[in-house]
């Protein structure tokens, strides 16, 4: 195989795409992690549901994009906000083992409920562009891939403006920071956890419905992109929502590099080969934050 | 109470080698062998978990490494059974240490993490690497491992294999979580800057601890998967590690007979459950998160809150 630039800059730009996808999930996980001291074990099957829910959106709106992708937002943002209401308000944030195990519960019932109805078999998911794409040169990139990806960076700058510059992101931002101090200025803990889960949650539904037309959904998908998100906010810093998506794209990157030249099982050993090493060298994470109290 | 605990556990393994001369049914067998292989798995989840207070779902991949690393010494590398299972513990001591040291330097939430990273990963790699383990196809036909010239081929033979080697599993297990050992490891989960003031240094304690549990439990697969006859990445199903983990939280995290107890009890419950193998795991789900919420603490935990409310009664 001769390796040439045009080979190189279409793996860079598929890593770009999955790297922004990555963050999505890990975002998500991050902002339930400091708001909650929960690790969602369950987070992969929020993903998933929300590719089954673009799969079976799609063709109810003839296969056009954005109403579907609506409705798997809106959908898994439900989805989260009963899970919140029956299993997690019911943690206390000092239970950690007990509320991965109760995540963790969630997500074999899950998981296997919809391997139940909706069978195992994978599911190909067309859109209005199908496998139309945009040339740049030698490069051809499908517009799917152009929309998850501009989709997911439009989620980021969202969900900047919403921490950064509304009540609502800034109380959560006060939650992750200082849990006594935030109580003691009349922030409702509860109410705030149920905001970051369902916001989490809304970002998962996006997240698996951009991906749903890029690769084949099964009802597995989330546990295999799920490990990678956990590997990245490790990386990241747990809690940390920069650190997750600076680690998110840089390895989406060395992944798609690794997978054009060498073969699967590298690719997918990167990922943790990578996590070790970092943990070896900064424990607590590529980006520390001074303040988050873990542990 | 401790030595009747000792005589009701002699009677136990005595029952259970007792087995085979009862009964001709390998299908009675089988689930008799997976109920004491799986009771070591789990008291060896018990040893880092319960104990230690480190939940850890690498496990699992030890599990995998450990029936890969027993099928792999026999079909691959020509040696025998024996070897494999002692390969298959060393093995997974290694790879214990190489994942356990930096990562036990973090914090509990992130061990979590990266153990069930690692599990993930070892599930991957045994698909995907197929020069070594044939991908999914597995590696089929093991072998029936034989010793002193006589095979042991049938069910009936390869139990007793299963029998002496949980028993002698579970008995190093007891002597060492009833050993100061032990002790110290108890004192980690509970208050590790105590432990620290103490002049004890938890890292070595926690570092043994995980790497013993992970020999225990790859020694574990290892023999389990010449029972199945065949490794494939099926090995590293979920499926296993909610078992191990259903087991410890039903008998009771931290207490090992009622580790032991459950472990037997419950390997029932995937027999009892047959009747819909795709409703298994929804089932299994549904019992952890009610267990979460009834009982966290299981059945030991459980008997002895009770206990202790009627010594409080009894006091007033």
């Amino acid at each position: 195989m001769t390796i040439t630039g045009t080979y190189l800059l279409q793996l860079t730009l598929n890593g770009i795409t999955l790297g922004l996808l990555y963050a999505l999930i890990a975002v998500g996980l991050s902002l339930i992690f400091g708001v909650m001291e929960i690790i969602n074990f369950a987070h992969g099957e929020f993903l998933m549901l929300g590719a089954f829910a673009m799969a079976f959106a799609l063709p109810v709106v003839g296969l056009l994009y954005w109403p579907a992708l609506a409705v798997s937002i809106v959908a898994i943002a439900l989805f989260g906000l009963v899970v919140y209401e029956l299993l997690l308000s019911r943690l206390k944030p000092d239970e950690f083992e007990r509320s991965i195990l109760v995540t963790l519960g969630l997500s074999i019932i899950v998981m296997h409920l919809v391997q139940y109805f909706f069978t195992a078999n994978p599911r190909l998911v067309d859109t209005q562009f199908g496998f139309e794409g945009v040339e740049i040169g030698a490069i051809r990139i499908t517009w799917t891939r152009v929309i998850a990806a501009a989709v997911a960076a439009a989620a980021f700058a969202g969900l900047y403006v919403v921490l950064r510059h509304t009540q609502f992101g800034r109380a959560m931002r006060a939650i992750a920071q200082n849990r006594e101090a935030a109580l003691m200025i009349g922030i409702r803990p509860r109410t705030v956890a149920r905001n970051a889960v369902v916001l989490a949650a809304g970002l998962c539904g996006l997240a698996g419905a951009a991906i749903a037309p890029i690769q084949l959904v099964t009802p597995y998908m989330g546990q295999f992109l799920i490990f990678k998100a956990f590997a990245l906010v490790i990386i990241g810093g747990l809690g940390n929502i920069p650190g997750a998506v600076a680690a998110a794209v840089g390895l989406g990157l060395i992944e798609s590099w690794i997978g054009g030249f060498f073969t699967v099982a590298w690719q997918e050993a990167a990922v943790f080969i990578i996590m070790i090493g970092v943990l070896f060298v900064r424990p607590d994470g590529l980006f520390k934050r001074g303040s988050m109290r873990v542990g | 109470m401790s030595r009747m605990k000792l005589v009701l556990a002699l009677l136990a393994a005595l029952a259970f080698a007792a087995l085979p001369l009862l009964t001709s049914s390998n299908y009675i067998l089988g689930v008799g062998l997976s109920a004491l292989i799986f009771t070591v798995a789990a008291a060896a989840l018990n040893l880092i978990y319960g104990f230690t207070g480190l939940l850890s779902f690498a496990q699992l991949g030890f599990w995998g490494i450990g029936g890969y690393a027993s099928a792999l010494t026999v079909m691959t590398f020509g040696g025998n059974f024996w070897w494999g299972v002692v390969w298959a513990a060393l093995i997974n001591a290694v790879v214990a240490i190489v994942v356990g040291y930096p990562t036990l330097r973090t914090n509990r939430h992130a061990f979590v993490i990266v153990t069930l990273t690692f599990a993930l990963l070892v599930t991957l790699i045994a698909r995907d690497w197929v020069e070594l383990t044939r991908g999914p196809m597995g590696i089929a036909n093991l072998p029936a491992p034989s010793a002193f010239g006589h095979r042991f081929a049938s069910t009936g033979d390869f139990y007793w294999i299963a029998w002496a080697f949980s028993v002698v599993m579970l008995a190093f297990l007891y002597a060492l979580c009833s050993s100061r050992i032990g002790r110290t490891l108890v004192a980690i989960k509970q208050n590790e800057p105590l432990v620290r003031a103490q002049g004890i240094s938890p890292m070595p304690y926690k570092l043994a601890a995980f790497a013993i549990s992970a020999a225990i439990t790859g020694a574990a697969g290892g023999v389990f998967v010449f029972h199945l006859g065949i490794v494939d990445p099926l090995i590293l199903d979920f499926y296993y590690m909610q078992t191990f983990l259903i087991i410890v939280i039903i008998g009771g995290a931290g207490s090992f007979w009622g580790v032991v107890v459950s472990g037997v009890a419950l390997s029932a419950l995937p027999e009892v459950l047959r009747f819909s193998a795709d409703f298994r795991m929804v089932i299994y789900g549904v019992i952890l998160v009610l267990a979460m919420f009834v009982m966290p603490s299981g059945v030991a935990g459980w008997l002895r809150e009770r206990r202790l409310t009627r010594t409080r009664e009894a006091l007033q």
